[in-house]
């Protein structure tokens, strides 16, 4: 029988691992409508994580504000300015 | 004989140190004034992730998992229920913390969306090589 703690923690950990993905790609993306999206997909992982680590009140916050809002108004500022990152 | 517990801790403190560093990178290295505005948000979340994991507390036995801060119903709270409680609530400072954070990371995000849309209105790019060189 495996402790349910390990399983729990172990959910945690993946999350954690998978937002290094988003991250490094969100970073490095040329493409800012891309890069928005990955940060997006990171702070949905982020929200998971928070609720694993017995925060439900930060994620209830968390989720409309990170998820919805950042990318939002992000996404308006692209619009308005320039699509691609030139390096 | 390793502990998983400790393990699976260990592993999201140190994905989010990895995350810390890519966001720093991000804000010192990349030249898109849109693309620091992300790797902003990205480190000012990991940071409340690092107070969040601070207020984080181990089952006290692997029958009862640990619990939000949250007092359900203490209207009939007894000594006893409330000791039970605390003994098994996770710190409910850094939450509060980390709430009153992410409503000024908000504010603040806004603020420097802002300023690039102004930039870009004055001088035409978003590009801080092109701006460093600009004058007046």
């Amino acid at each position: 029988m495996i402790d349910p703690q390990i399983i729990v923690l172990g959910m945690a950990a993946l999350a954690a691992l998978v937002s290094v993905i988003a991250t490094y790609l969100a970073i490095l993306e040329k493409n800012l409508v891309r890069a928005v999206v990955f940060s997006a997909i990171q702070s949905t992982l982020y929200a998971f994580l928070y609720y694993v680590l017995m925060a439900p009140d930060i994620v209830l916050v968390y989720i409309p504000v990170a998820v919805g809002l950042y990318p939002a108004v992000v996404l308006i500022l692209i619009s308005k300015t320039e699509k691609e990152e030139k390096v | 004989m390793i502990d998983l517990v400790d393990y699976f801790l260990t592993l999201i403190v140190t994905a989010m140190i990895v995350n810390l560093g890519l966001a720093l990178y991000g804000i010192f290295f990349r030249p898109s004034m849109i693309k620091k505005i992300i790797a902003l948000t990205i480190l000012g979340d990991t940071a409340n992730t690092f107070a969040i994991i601070l207020g984080y507390r181990r089952w006290p036995s692997p029958k009862t998992p640990s619990r939000p801060p949250v007092l359900v119903n203490y209207t009939d709270a007894t000594p006893d229920t409330l000791k039970e409680f605390v003994g098994r609530a996770v710190d409910p400072l850094p939450q509060a913390l980390v709430l009153t954070a992410i409503v000024i990371g908000l504010a603040v995000t806004l603020f420097m969306v802002f300023l690039t849309l102004q930039i870009y209105r004055a001088y035409g790019t978003t590009d801080m090589r092109k701006i460093k060189k600009l004058k007046g």
